[in-house]
Order: C-alpha cells, then sequence, then structure tokens
C-alpha cells in the first residue's frame, strides 16, 4: 500500500523519460505528460483519502531505520499534493491548447513537456519528503526544471529575469546546503522525524541557529518580504502558462516547507512576533506594489506575493485553528493565482497585451472572458462566499480568538489587504473589460475569430476548469474544511514521527 | 565532538570569495562566484561529517576508522548538481552575450518605471482619477 | 422553500443569456415571476410570522467555522422581504419597457435577478456571517450594474467609489461580527439578541458593524457614493438604491438594535451621524436640476432619518422607524420610476427644461403627486403616519430621555433638527412635483417623445396605490409593527400609527415642518441665492478622492522604495537579513565548543592553496586567468577530500571540474578576455563587507554545530549493513545506488533537465538538431569527421592522441561504472568519464566527429537513462519487496572463474557478484553519458554552426564587450 507514495514522482520520472526518447513526436509526448499528470492526480486522491485515517510512511529500499530515506504522506502533505497535481494537469491541458506557432515559440514540446513533468515531480516529491536532504533534492529538481521554463525561448527579457530567478536560487540552494550540514553536524541525522527527537535534546539557542538557517531558506523559496523581491523581477516575463504553475506551485512548497519544519522541528519556538512582524509586512508591501502595477501579470505577481503574508499570518498564531486557515489558504491560493495568470494569457491574446493602458472594453469583446476573469478576480479578493473568503475568515476567526495585540494587528492587516487586492482587480476590470475598445484590438478580434483562433476551446476549457475547482472549494467548504482541521491539529500531536519512526505499516 | 578550524575557515573563505563575485553584475563572474562557494559549502560538510578517518570501503578501512560516508554521498550529489549549474549558466551567460552584446544582469525596467513615477510624484500607471459630481462635465449618467 | 426560491433566482440569473437569446426584452417579464413567486411565498407565511411565529430554514455549510446557512424569518425579516420582493418584481417587469428601444439585455436581467436574490438572503439570513456573504454579493452585483455604461470615466470611477466605500465598510462589518460572534460564542442573530454579550471588545465590535451599516446606508461621512450610483439605469436606481440594497444598513441597526443601542458610543453615533445626513442630503437635493439626482440625494437624507429612528432602539422611535422603512420603501420607488416614465417620454430628467407635463401626463402626474405627498410627510399617506410615528419617538426623547438617558437640551436638537429636516424634505418633495410636470414660466411645454405604454406606467400605479392605501389602514399596520418595537427595552409604548393624530408636541412639530417647507418651495429663488453664497467647504467626496491619490501615492512610492530591481540588491539583502539573524542567534550562544586546527598537515597546506587561489579568483579581471584559479581551487578541494577519507569524492570532483573547464572553454572561445569593468563605488565595500560577514557566520556556525553533537550519526551502523543490505564493499556507492538511491534519481533527473535547458538555450526551438553523419560515408579510416574541418583547424598531433586515448578512456569508464559498488568509482565517474571522452573526440574532430562518435541523439540516452532507473526502482514490488529494494545473484561461467598459468592461477571473472543497485547505476551512467552529449552538441556543435551563420558574438578587440550575434529576434 504505502509504495503508493513512491508512485507520483516515479510516474513523473519514467513519463519524461518517455517524453525525452520519444524526441521527434509531439503527439506522443502531449499523450504521455497529460496521461502521466492525470494519473498523478488520481494517486494524490486515493492519498488524500487514505491519509485521512493514519499518515503513510515509505522507508524507500526497505534498510535498517533511519538510515534509508523516507517518504511521508499525512493529510498536509496529501491535500497539497492533490491540489497541485490538478493545477498542473489543468495547466498542461492549457499548454497544449496553445496554436502551433505559439508552441514553437513559446512552449517547444520536446522541451517543454519532459521538463514540465520533471517541474511535477520535483513538486510532488517535495510534498512527500520524510528527509530533508531529499527535499533539497526535491527543491534541486523543481528549481532547474523553473530554470528551463522560465527561459524557455532565450528571448531578452527571459534571459535577464531568468539570470535574476537563477542566482537568487542558485543561493537559496548553497544556503540550504549549509542548513543541512549544520543539521547534520548538530545531530547526525536528516530524517525529518528523527531530527525532530534529536533536536529536542540540543541547547535551545543552537536550535536557535537552525532554525533561522531553515526559515531564511524557506521563506527566500515562499518569498516573504524582505525576501520577495526577485519575485515580480522574474515570473512576469515567462509564457502563460509557465508564470501559472511557478505562481501556484513554487512558493507554497516553500510555505509547505515553513509549516512542516516549523511545527515539526521547532514546536516549542513559533517565533510569532517574528513571522507576524514579517506577515504583516509581506501582506502589505507586497499589495502596494500590486496598486502601483500597471499591467498585469506583474500586478499578479505582486498579489501572489501580498497573499503569501496570509498563510504567514497563520502560521505565526501557531495554533490549530489559525495553521487550518493558512492551509485552506494555501490549497485556495495554489488554484486561483494559477487560474489568474492563465486568465492573463488569454487576456494578451484577445487584447494583444497585458498592460492596463493598452486595453480596454474586453468584457464587451468577449463577455466568455469577463466572466472568466471577474469570478477568480474576486475569489482573489476575498468576496464571499468565494473560496478566498472562507480561507480569510479562517484567518480572521483564529486571529479574533487569539486576541493579542499581535493578532489585532494582522487581522487589521488582513483587513486591509483583502480591500487593497479588490481595488486592484477592480482596476484592472475597469480598465482593461469597461471602457472604450481600442479600434486594433477590434480589428485583432475579428481576424481571430474568423480563424477560430480567439479562444482556443482546450485553453477555454482548463481555465473553466480550475475556476470551477475554485467555486468546488465553497461548495464542499464543509468537508474540506474539517479535513484541513483535522490536517492542523495532527501538526501538534507528534503523529508524524510516532508514524515515522514506527515505521508506518508494510 | 569538535570542528577541524582548518576546514571551518577554507570552507568560510571561499564562501566569502564566492558571495563576493555573486554579488556582481556579470553573470559569468558570478557563476565562477557559484562554483567557488559550493566548494566551500561542500568543505563545510567535510566539517560537519566530523574527524577524518580512513575511505569508508569495507575490508581497505576497519569500521571505527572509517570517516562518515553519509555526508560523502551528499557532498557527491552536490557536486554533481553543481556542474548542471555549471553548464546551464554558463549558456545563459553565451545566450547574453550572443543578444546584448555583454553577459551583466540588467536591472528591471519595470522599477525604474516605478522609480520615475515616484521621482516625478506621479500616480501609478494604472490610477484612475476618481471623478464625479452632481454639476458639470463629470457628471454621472446612464 | 426559501432556499431553494434564492437557487432559482441564480439559477434564472445563470441562465439570463440564453433565455435573453430567445424571448428578447420579454426575458424580464419572465424573471419578474421569481420575485413575484417568493413575495406570494411569503404572504402565505403572514399568518405565522404576524402570530409571532418564526419560520426557519436551515443547510449545514462550515461546521468547523461554526458558519451554517440558517434562515430565520421574523417579523422584520418578513417586512424587509415583502418589499425586496415585491419591488423587486415591479422593478423588473418595468424593465422590459424602459427597455424596449435596446437591445436584449442579458447582464441586466441576470445581474438584477441574482442581486435580487442575494437581498432576499441578506434579510432573512439568521448566520451573521451568511449576512456578510449576501452583503458582499449586493456590493459587487451593485458595481457591476453602476457600471452599465462603463465608456463614461464618471461612470467607472462612481461604480468603483461605490464598491470601495461599501466594501470598507462590510469589511470593518466583518470583523465587528466575527469579535461579536466570538464573545457570544455564537453567529446566530436571533442567540445574540436574545443575550446580548457585552465588554470592551463587543463595544468596539458594535461599532465597526455600525460602521458597515452606515456605508451601505451611505450615511454621512460616506454618503458620496449613492448620487454616484445614478449612473446606473433608472429602474435599478430606483431598486437597489432607493428601495432595497441602502435597507441593508438600516435592516441590521434594526435587528441589531435591541441588542447593541444601549452599548457606548452607539446612540451618540447614530443620532450625530443620522441627523447630519438627514440635513446634509435634503440640503444637496434643494439645489438639483437632474430629477434623478434629487431624488437620491433625498433617499440619502431619508436614510439617515431611517437610521436615527431604528438606532435609537426606543420602542417609540422605532414603530415609527419602521413604518417609515415600508413608505419610504414605497414612495421612492414609485419617484424613480415615474422620473424613467418622464424621462423616457419627454427625453429629459432636467427639470429646468421640462414644462407643464401634468397635462401630457395625467396620471402619471397622480401617481407622482401621491408618492411626493408621502415622502413630504402629507397625510393621507403612510409617509404621514409613519412620521408622526418617528416624531413621537423623537419628542419623547427629549421630554423625558425615554430610558435613553440624553439631556434634554439635546433632546430637543434632536428634535429641531429632525423638523428642519423635514421641512427640507417637504420643500424638495413639492419642488420634485413641480420640477418633474408642473408648468414653469419661460420654458417651452416639453412635447412627449412617445407616450408610456400601459405595462409601463403600471409600475408606479401600483405603487402608489400602495402608499396610499396604506394610509387607510393605520389600525392593523400598528398591530403588525407594533411587536418589533416590543422587542425593544428601553422607552415607554408608543400611540401607534394614526391618520387624525391627537394634538401634541408631534403633532405641532410636523405643522411646523410642512408650513416650512411650503415657505423654502415658495422662496426657492432666494434659498438658491443663499445657497450660492455659503462657502465651498471640502466635501466627503473630495476627501475620499484625495484619499484614493494619496493611497496610489504611497503604493508607488513604497514599491519604488522596496523593489530596488537589482540582481546585487536582491542578493545582498538576502545575505544581509540571513547574517543579521545569525549574528543574533549566535550573540546568544554562552559556551563555544573547543576546536583543533587539524586532522593532518595536508589538510593546513592545501587548505592555504585552496584559499589563496579563493581570493585571486574574487579579484581577477581576465576571464581565462579566473577559470585557471577557480580550477585550482577546485582539485585543491578534491585534495581536501581525499584527505579526510573520501575517495569517491575526490575522484568525481577532479572530473567534474575537468568537464567545467572544458564547458567553460568551449563558451569561452565566444567571449571577450576581459570581465565588464565595474567602478570602485562605495557599493564594493559593502560587497566585501556582506561577503567576509556571510564567512565568518557559516565558519562559527560550523564550528557551533558540529561542536554541539552528541548523538551518534546514522551512519554509525553503515560498515555492519552496508554488504548485508546493499551487497557492497564502497559504502558511499552503496548509499548513492541503494540506500539513499532516491535522492540520486533525482539528481539524474537534475541532469536531463539541465541538458535539456542547455541545448533549450543553444538551439531554441528544441532539443538538439538532428545528427548529421551525411557525406562521411564515402571516406574511410579513424577520425572520418575531422576530414570535414577545414584543414586549418585539424592538428594530427591531437588527432593521434585522441586516436589513443578515447579507447582508454572508454574502457576506464565502464571499469569505473562496474567496480563501483565495491572501489571508488560508479555510475556518476564512469558516465563523466566517457563523455570527457567524447568530447576529446569534438575537439579532435568537430562536431560531425562528435556525431560520429555517438550517432544518436541526447535525449535517446537521457530517457533510457531514466526509463532504465524507474524499471529498477520498481522491479522489486513484482516480488512484494519495496520500492529499490535491492537483491543480489552469483554468476559462475564455467571455464572462465580462473586462469591457471606458471605463475599460478591467476582470478579471471571469479564468481560474477551481480547486484540489482547495479542495473540503477548503469541508469546514471547513462543519464550522465547524454548529458556530456548534449554539452557537445550543443556547446560544441551547435556553437560552430552558429559562427557558420555569423550568430555568435564577436569579442570587440581590447573591449570587455562583444558584437552580439546577427538578427537575433530581441
Amino acid at each position: 500500500m504505502n509504495n503508493l507514495l513512491a508512485v507520483p514522482v516515479l510516474l513523473c520520472l519514467f513519463g519524461a523519460g518517455a517524453t525525452f526518447l520519444a524526441g521527434r513526436h509531439p503527439g506522443v509526448q502531449r499523450a504521455v505528460s497529460v496521461t502521466a499528470v492525470a494519473a498523478v492526480c488520481v494517486v494524490a486522491g486515493v492519498l488524500v483519502w487514505l491519509t485521512d485515517s493514519a499518515p503513510l510512511v515509505l522507508w524507500v529500499g526497505d534498510w535498517p531505520q533511519p538510515l534509508g530515506i523516507v517518504l511521508v504522506a499525512d493529510r498536509l502533505a496529501a491535500l497539497m499534493l492533490l491540489v497541485a497535481a490538478l493545477v498542473s494537469l489543468a495547466v498542461l491541458v492549457y499548454a497544449t491548447g496553445l496554436d502551433q506557432d505559439e508552441v514553437r515559440r513559446e512552449t517547444p514540446v520536446s522541451i517543454f513537456h519532459p521538463t514540465f513533468l520533471l517541474l511535477v515531480a520535483g513538486v510532488s516529491n517535495a510534498f512527500l519528503a520524510g528527509d530533508l536532504f531529499n527535499l533539497f533534492v526535491s527543491f534541486e529538481l523543481l528549481l532547474f526544471a523553473s530554470y528551463v521554463l522560465l527561459t524557455m525561448g532565450g528571448t531578452k527579457d527571459r534571459v535577464r529575469a531568468g539570470s535574476v530567478y537563477v542566482v537568487v536560487n542558485l543561493v537559496s540552494s548553497a544556503l540550504f546546503l549549509v542548513a543541512l550540514a549544520s543539521c547534520y553536524a548538530a545531530t547526525g541525522t536528516v530524517n525529518l522525524a528523527d531530527l525532530a527527537v534529536r533536536l529536542a535534546e540540543l541547547p535551545a539557542e543552537v536550535r536557535g541557529v537552525l532554525q533561522v538557517l531553515l526559515l531564511t531558506v524557506f521563506g527566500l523559496k515562499a518569498a516573504v518580504f524582505p525576501l520577495s523581491a526577485w519575485l515580480p523581477h522574474s515570473y512576469p516575463t515567462a509564457p502563460a502558462p509557465v508564470t501559472a504553475v511557478f505562481a501556484g506551485l513554487l512558493t507554497k512548497v516553500g510555505v509547505y516547507a515553513i509549516i512542516r519544519t516549523q511545527t515539526l522541528l521547532f514546536p516549542t519556538e513559533p517565533l510569532s512576533l517574528l513571522l507576524g512582524v514579517v506577515g504583516i509586512a509581506t501582506m502589505l508591501l507586497g499589495i502596494l506594489g500590486a496598486v502601483a502595477q500597471g499591467e498585469i501579470k506583474r500586478m499578479l505577481s505582486f498579489t501572489l506575493v501580498s497573499h503569501i503574508g496570509y498563510m504567514v499570518f497563520g502560521i505565526s498564531l501557531a495554533t490549530s485553528a489559525a495553521l487550518a486557515g493558512a492551509i485552506f489558504y494555501a490549497a485556495h491560493h495554489i488554484t486561483i493565482q494559477a487560474t489568474l495568470f492563465l486568465v492573463a494569457g488569454l487576456i494578451q491574446r484577445v487584447g494583444g497585451s497585458s498592460s492596463l493602458d493598452r486595453l480596454g472594453g474586453l468584457a464587451r469583446l468577449s463577455p466568455l472572458l469577463g466572466a472568466l476573469f471577474l469570478v477568480p478576480a474576486m475569489n482573489l479578493a476575498g468576496i464571499p462566499p468565494l473560496s478566498g473568503f472562507v480561507a480569510k475568515l479562517a484567518l480572521l476567526q483564529a486571529g479574533v480568538a487569539d486576541a493579542g495585540p499581535m493578532a489585532w494587528a494582522l487581522v487589521a492587516a488582513g483587513v486591509v489587504t483583502s480591500l487593497l487586492t479588490l481595488y486592484a482587480m477592480a482596476k484592472v476590470w475597469n480598465r482593461a473589460f469597461w471602457g472604450v475598445v481600442p479600434e486594433q484590438a477590434t480589428a485583432r478580434v475579428t481576424t481571430l475569430s474568423r480563424q477560430g483562433r480567439l479562444l482556443p476551446r482546450l485553453m477555454v476549457g482548463s481555465t473553466l476548469g480550475l475556476v470551477v475547482l475554485a467555486l468546488a472549494f465553497t461548495v464542499a467548504a464543509g468537508p474540506m474544511y474539517g479535513y484541513v482541521e483535522r490536517s492542523a491539529t495532527a501538526l501538534f500531536d507528534r503523529s508524524y514521527i510516532a508514524a515515522v519512526l514506527s515505521g508506518g505499516e508494510r | 565532538m569538535t570542528a577541524n578550524l582548518t576546514l571551518a575557515l577554507v570552507a568560510g573563505a571561499l564562501i566569502a570569495c564566492g558571495v563576493y563575485l555573486i554579488t556582481e553584475r556579470s553573470l559569468s563572474r558570478i557563476l565562477i562566484g557559484v562554483v567557488l562557494a559550493s566548494n566551500g559549502v561542500n568543505v563545510l560538510f567535510l566539517v560537519a561529517s566530523g574527524p577524518a578517518g580512513g575511505a569508508p570501503i569495507i575490508g581497505l578501512t576497519p569500521g571505527p576508522q572509517m570517516s562518515d560516508p553519509l555526508p560523502q554521498a551528499m557532498v557527491l550529489t552536490a557536486i554533481v548538481i553543481t556542474l548542471s549549474v555549471a553548464a546551464f549558466v554558463m549558456t545563459m551567460a553565451y545566450r547574453s552575450f550572443q543578444i546584448n552584446g555583454d553577459d551583466e544582469v540588467a536591472d528591471d525596467v519595470e522599477d525604474a518605471r516605478i522609480a520615475e513615477l515616484a521621482r516625478a510624484d506621479l500616480a501609478s500607471e494604472s490610477y484612475e482619477e476618481m471623478g464625479f459630481s452632481d454639476t458639470g462635465e463629470d457628471v454621472v449618467s446612464e | 422553500m426559501l432556499m431553494a426560491l434564492i437557487a432559482a433566482h441564480l439559477g434564472l440569473a445563470v441562465c439570463a443569456p440564453l433565455l435573453a437569446r430567445v424571448l428578447g426584452q420579454r426575458t424580464f417579464l419572465l424573471a419578474a415571476l421569481a420575485p413575484a413567486t417568493a413575495f406570494a411565498m411569503l404572504v402565505g407565511l403572514g399568518p405565522t410570522v404576524l402570530s409571532g411565529g418564526v419560520v426557519v430554514e436551515t443547510l449545514e455549510w462550515i461546521p468547523a467555522l461554526g458558519v451554517a446557512l440558517d434562515f430565520r424569518i421574523g417579523l422584520v425579516q418578513w417586512l424587509l422581504s415583502l418589499v425586496v420582493t415585491g419591488i423587486g418584481a415591479v422593478v423588473l417587469a418595468y424593465c422590459r419597457w424602459y427597455f424596449e428601444a435596446d437591445p436584449p439585455q442579458a447582464r441586466v436581467v441576470g445581474l438584477l435577478t441574482a442581486f435580487c436574490a442575494a437581498m432576499i438572503g441578506l434579510v432573512t439570513a439568521d448566520d451573521l456571517v451568511v449576512v456578510y456573504v449576501f452583503w458582499e454579493a449586493t456590493t459587487v452585483f451593485s458595481y457591476l450594474l453602476i457600471g452599465h455604461d462603463p465608456t463614461r470615466r464618471a461612470n467607472r470611477s462612481a461604480a468603483l467609489t461605490a464598491l470601495i466605500v461599501t466594501t470598507t465598510g462590510g469589511l470593518a462589518m466583518l470583523v465587528g461580527l466575527l469579535a461579536l460572534g466570538h464573545a457570544a460564542g455564537t453567529y446566530s442573530l436571533a442567540a445574540i439578541v436574545a443575550a446580548p454579550p457585552s465588554g470592551p471588545v463587543v463595544a468596539v465590535a458594535a461599532l465597526l458593524v455600525l460602521v458597515g451599516a452606515l456605508s451601505k446606508s451611505a450615511l454621512v461621512p460616506f454618503h458620496f457614493w449613492l448620487p454616484g450610483a445614478m449612473a446606473a439605469p433608472t429602474p435599478i436606481s430606483a431598486y437597489l438604491h432607493a428601495a432595497a440594497m441602502v435597507k441593508a444598513g438600516v435592516y441590521l441597526v434594526a435587528v441589531l438594535a435591541p441588542a447593541l443601542a444601549a452599548s457606548p458610543g452607539w446612540r451618540p453615533a447614530v443620532w450625530v451621524l443620522g441627523a447630519l445626513t438627514l440635513f446634509l442630503g435634503g440640503w444637496r437635493a434643494l439645489r438639483q436640476d437632474d430629477l434623478k439626482l434629487l431624488l437620491a440625494y433625498g433617499t440619502v437624507s431619508q436614510l439617515g432619518l431611517l437610521v436615527l429612528l431604528l438606532g435609537t432602539g426606543t420602542r417609540a422611535a422605532a414603530l415609527g422607524g419602521l413604518a417609515m422603512v415600508l413608505a419610504h420603501a414605497l414612495f421612492k420607488a414609485t419617484l424613480f420610476l415615474v422620473v424613467g416614465v418622464v424621462d423616457h417620454s419627454a427625453g429629459t430628467r432636467q427639470l429646468s427644461q421640462l414644462s407643464g407635463l401634468h397635462r401630457r401626463l395625467p396620471v402619471t402626474a397622480v401617481v407622482a403627486a401621491v408618492a411626493a405627498a408621502s415622502m413630504a410627510g402629507l397625510p393621507p399617506t403612510i409617509g404621514f403616519m409613519a412620521k408622526e410615528a418617528g416624531l413621537e419617538g423623537l419628542t419623547n426623547l427629549a421630554l423625558t430621555g425615554d430610558g435613553t438617558g440624553i439631556a434634554p437640551v439635546p433632546g430637543w436638537a434632536l428634535v429641531a433638527v429632525v423638523v428642519v429636516g423635514s421641512a427640507i424634505t417637504v420643500a424638495y418633495s413639492l419642488r420634485f412635483w413641480w420640477g418633474a410636470f408642473g408648468p414653469k414660466p419661460g420654458v417651452a411645454p416639453s412635447g412627449l417623445a412617445h407616450p408610456p405604454s400601459a405595462g409601463f406606467a403600471a409600475g408606479p400605479v401600483l405603487l402608489a396605490l400602495a402608499s396610499l392605501a396604506a394610509g387607510f389602514v393605520p389600525g392593523p399596520l400598528t398591530a403588525v409593527l407594533q411587536p418589533y418595537a416590543q422587542t425593544l427595552a428601553t422607552g415607554e409604548e408608543s400611540h401607534g400609527l394614526v391618520l387624525v393624530p391627537s394634538p401634541g408636541a408631534p403633532l405641532y412639530a410636523s405643522l411646523i415642518a410642512i408650513v416650512a417647507g411650503a415657505v423654502l418651495f415658495w422662496q426657492r429663488e432666494r434659498i438658491a441665492a443663499v445657497q450660492q453664497t455659503f462657502p465651498a467647504v471640502p466635501a466627503a467626496a473630495d476627501l475620499y478622492r484625495t484619499t484614493m491619490r494619496g493611497l496610489d501615492r504611497l503604493a508607488v512610492e513604497v514599491t519604488d522604495r522596496t523593489q530596488r530591481g537589482s540582481l546585487a540588491s536582491y542578493v545582498g539583502t538576502i545575505l544581509v537579513v540571513l547574517t543579521g539573524a545569525l549574528a543574533v542567534t549566535l550573540a546568544g550562544i554562552r559556551d563555544w565548543p573547543a576546536v583543533h586546527l587539524a586532522d593532518n598537515a595536508g589538510q593546513v597546506m592545501v587548505g592555504l592553496l585552496v584559499v589563496v587561489a579563493g581570493f585571486l579568483v574574487a579579484t581577477s579581471r581576465g576571464r581565462l586567468r579566473a577559470l585557471v584559479l577557480l580550477g585550482v581551487a577546485g582539485y585543491g578541494t578534491a585534495v581536501l577530500f581525499l584527505l579526510h577519507g573520501a575517495p569517491d569524492l575526490a575522484l568525481t570532483q577532479v572530473l567534474v571540474e575537468t568537464v567545467s573547464l572544458l564547458v567553460f572553454l568551449l563558451v569561452l572561445r565566444k567571449l571577450p578576455k576581459y570581465f565588464t569593468e565595474r567602478p570602485l563605488t562605495s557599493g564594493r565595500w559593502w560587497r566585501v563587507l556582506i561577503s567576509a560577514a556571510t564567512g565568518v557566520a557559516f565558519t562559527l556556525v560550523a564550528v557551533l554545530m558540529i561542536g554541539s553533537r552528541t548523538a551518534t550519526p546514522v551512519s554509525a551502523p553503515y560498515p555492519e549493513v552496508a554488504k548485508s543490505f546493499g551487497y557492497g564493499n564502497n559504502i558511499v556507492n552503496v548509499v548513492l545506488v541503494d540506500t539513499r538511491a532516491w535522492d540520486t534519481i533525482g539528481e539524474i533527473a537534475v541532469l536531463s533537465i539541465a541538458a535539456t535547458g542547455v541545448a533549450s538555450l543553444i538551439f531554441l526551438r528544441g532539443r538538439a538538431s538532428r545528427v548529421r553523419r551525411a557525406d562521411l560515408d564515402p571516406l574511410r579510416g579513424w577520425l572520418r569527421g575531422s576530414r570535414v574541418l577545414p584543414p586549418g583547424e585539424r592538428s594530427l598531433m591531437f588527432e593521434v592522441v585522441t586516436r589513443l586515448l578515447f579507447p582508454l578512456m572508454m574502457i576506464v569508464s565502464v571499469y569505473l561504472l562496474v567496480a563501483g559498488h565495491n572501489l571508488p568509482g560508479g555510475g556518476f565517474a564512469g558516465g563523466l568519464v566517457a563523455g570527457t571522452a567524447l568530447l576529446v573526440r569534438y575537439l579532435a574532430g568537430g562536431g560531425s566527429e562528435l556525431d560520429e562518435a555517438m550517432p544518436i541523439p541526447a535525449g535517446v540516452l537521457l530517457g533510457s537513462g531514466l526509463v532504465v532507473s524507474v524499471l529498477t526502482a520498481i522491479t522489486p514490488l513484482s516480488v512484494g519487496g519495496l520500492i529499490f529494494q535491492s537483491y543480489d545473484v552469483y554468476l559462475r561461467v564455467p571455464g572462465w572463474e580462473s586462469l591457471a598459468t606458471p605463475w599460478g592461477s591467476w582470478t579471471l571473472l571469479g564468481d560474477i557478484h551481480l547486484v540489482s543497485s547495479t542495473a540503477f547505476d548503469i541508469g546514471v551512467y547513462l543519464v550522465v553519458l547524454g548529458m556530456m552529449l548534449d554539452l557537445g552538441r550543443s556547446l560544441g556543435s551547435g556553437i560552430d554552426v552558429q559562427a557558420r551563420d555569423g550568430l555568435t558574438p564577436a569579442p570587440e578587440p581590447e573591449s570587455n564587450r562583444a558584437i552580439p550575434g546577427r538578427r537575433w529576434d530581441r
């Protein structure tokens, strides 16, 4: 049964291998990658269902514990995996929907598909890794994939953005290695559960040093202020599907790592004050950045940073209610941020640009596009009853319940951020979807739609799928939140450690 | 267990040199910095793995005298990854030369735009003056 | 039932586009059926509700957050939902004619119907969070409806203003509601009213909720969004911004007053802001020329009065207030619809251009007269009775304090303001009727563009009749409303609604108001003149405008500060943050562990060498120089590995250094000799500082960490288990291909991507170009590929060396692969050696030589490598093992075990010991080889091809720049 844990990663690796071998057959490559990712979705679904009873544990290679590498899926990991897989699938379908010329320019099949699969492999492994060094390898995997995807086509802008992104992440990888060396030096292990046990025996201040190292590394991945400036610099230039999957998954892997390490390794030092301040700064400065932008993809990159702050909000309070909020927010945000970037791609397609002063009257040109933007935009702004609201509600509730000064500050910041997010989204709506239609846009749209290439079925379908997924979060908020809450409470009892070190059922 | 000061210092020094180069503008120079720093980090792993010893090969070294093999495996992984980094970033530098004639990592143009706005005390490009009244030309109408 | 109705509304809204295509404007009539049905249903509930009962419906939503779809129809909910559905039906029907001339209005139908649903939900939900859900929904729909014609900037910003202002209030309210719910332990409105919580938090929460209510109901200082909302088509304004949505705030005040009216700050806020709004709105209404705007300001003023009455929370005032809500809904909707009729018939809404319409539109004129009378509070309308009751409540306040503890002076002041307000109301009511229908000297009698059809006029007539009829049933009406008043603890019983009031303060008050109002209207020119002379005070609208601009400016400034946009600054920030944090934590370390200088003298000397090399690298300006020194540092590190007892590391490090050098050189041939200059700026010293800090910090961390280890490392048992579990002697290799194979499989995946990335940056449109073996076949001999090179690029010496070297290297690589499991080596080492051999072939013979050496695409090697690895990973499952579990077999080839020689028997093959993990090592080997091939093809042949096409950068002599490759799509 627990061999299942290896399946998502192996599926992607195998798929990647197959797509390499099928180098000159785009059709085959598409089929392979879509099948692989779809299969991952299924497996993830099963894992979500299985882990609700007990965490699954796989000691790869069946070595005497804790020698080998262990893969662990508790509710949190399984949920993240499922949402991530679904979003990846949608993005993949979207990418296959591009025109031929776009494909050659934006996502050269022989490069895009294997790389994308390996990205998914990296992300999946990051969620399942029960070993700090294996987590590092997963990060390297997804980072390298992202380097390639980001610089695909090698245009001027992408090389510039790519260089920044690559260098920053090389630094973060080096720091991660330092953290790893330190952890091993101090404890003689890199197995997370074992580490948790051994760290508890170290003097608190030594533990503090390790905590600082890990927090910096993961904070950098999650793009929390002041470690976030690189993100808006590098994301917007990439092709829409690439940006979408980045925005959805990569930062959340960092958030996941923070949640995991904070609750598992440093349960006694929540650093509430520090994280609270960081959370507030991330939320406010991020959203102000979004308000200042005049280009949709950049604006979205800033909202991405800003809303990571909400998750930090939850983590900093370090109550199970707050963490549940953070987890739900992560699941919601993966979906919605990816959706919006896909929509941005469609906007560029219809309007011929993504900068607000060259757009206008899109709602008139294509009501469908209008709906496709409006719903997720409102969702991002936390307009009820959409999933963004549910997530925000959970966090605010936790804050009000905590009722400490920092909690109130976080609540205030959270509310202001959601207002400004609404303002930013309304700006886009007012400028791009309302207002007068530029002539060239009309001409462009008529030609495109005459060729039937205005809104390709696959692209719209996949985007719509994600919108619906987000709506499903609202409809199924009851059971889903129940699951999230159970996963949050499980982070505080030491069930994870117990499950791993007892070896889990064979 | 006590630290090997020499190795710790070597690691620190290499990392410092690497960082100095990483904060450069020229991509190829940054890359050299990254490689240098990675060497430093790998040495750091030696420090972390405790005292030196014989090669961890059964039959060659008796168990107790062996150096800790686990960090070595990690470092080996890290080394190979560094190779991939080197190849990829070097290619990026080449590509950058091919396009721009240099391999300097240019600053973000959009941020420069924002900075101009800030200097000129202007509102953002997406800002639309809130304007309506019950008299005058900006009166709302159906 | 109720939820089903709401769902039906939404369903209808979603289907609107399809329906509109079929039915055209008649869709409105269909849509009107939804609220009509709801209205009927509610009337059906009448007996239950009026006999003091409640209708409850509930559905689970998010139990974990204590949120459920609870609906609870009590008296107030019942009345409000009647208003919402009744007027909703009328307005939707009215739209059918209003939009007659326009194209099908799917959008409007959908949004109006959806809004209707939200409104029903809002006034019937019992769970405060659910109330908020519908509350925000109405806000968004209103935003979209105001932007009906978004081509005008004024309309867009009006819509945005409405959205932002009401949402701001809404979010404040949300926090308030959550705090309230947390204090009460429930979000149920009924439960909270039954047992109101108290305490400082609750007091603040109450005020926050009030903020939300006031912003929604457009009270000062939020009032300015409502006139802007008039950008919506008239029927929409009639429904959203007069009858329904703006009542949401009033409703909330009404239902919370029993619980919160007494909470500190509530009553003063309600009184002051209510009175202010009442006066300000009326005052502005007096000078409007656009009939619709006149009504809009009238609405603002009336909402002030409503909140004032219901917020006071005394029985008498409450009765008046609730009656007023009904009255206002009826007459204000009527008047808006009338304006619509007038506008469409006469083609304008400007009262200065309308004249003598009472002759052209007699019915509408009468209807308007009735509604206006109700607005002005003249008998025999419901408006009159409501105002009477309201004044009674207020005079009670002034006379006795009525349980609120308000002093007489402010009490009377309140009454006075309300009287003045009513007077103004009378004035602008008259002005409205006169403006719309009255004959005006000097204005040409307006003609009718097209007379209104019966259906068009029917709506207003219906509503006006209601206003009138209600005026004749004071008794029953009182009986209906009284129960709400009784839910309030404070204040004495009202006398109820009466058509013929007995003399008393209230009556005198309203008489004064009416007379004064008439005078105001009669003297309107003077008043206007007076208004002109008033100094222009900075209005709330301007404040809002400056705030929004300030916000945007702030955003720009902040972003300018936080988003420097340069890589160095990003890296700098990261390291400063880290070192800072480390400094703080390290400072907390009291007892530092001891250190020892080194394990052996070699470490010190080699270490010194490495460090010196490092410094020289950092300071060298020449690319080649830097690379050579980097190599020195790298090889030095390899020696350090060896000295530490890590032969595998040393071996791999050496190979990797060599390969990287080759790669660098391949690229370097096209790059300038020197790095780009950097002027010596303060920046450099910062960099030195940061680098030093980082280095020191990490050294300290390392010392501290290893120093504080007490536990035995997990790797301790390896010498025992490596053999028994991994069947190998070389523990490091066992770890790589077996214990931590899961890391290694990820790592080779990284290699395959890196290779792909390199290829993608060179060939851009895909992986390596097709393997070219053309025009070589006729040629014979070794290194045939080199023959296609121009003679000048060939070196005989090198070719000979290569000839000897290549087979040797290949053998070595295979040996390393096989031996790796027991001696230093393994898949990586083997693959790297083989790859280097390929690169040597390339260097000797060029691209086609490389293709000769390895006539298959790199992708195939990478792919097969990955596939092999995955297969080895899953094979154990077939025998019920775990992923990557490894097994071994002994193989004995008869006759080949050993070779008997005079010098004794040499072991030839012996017992061949096959370990399943070797298969995995082969996968690794393949991937590494594939990567090397890709590097050769891209950075070798690929760049050669580009050079042939003049696409490579050409270094400028005596410069650190190069001329970019020709025709690059920038």
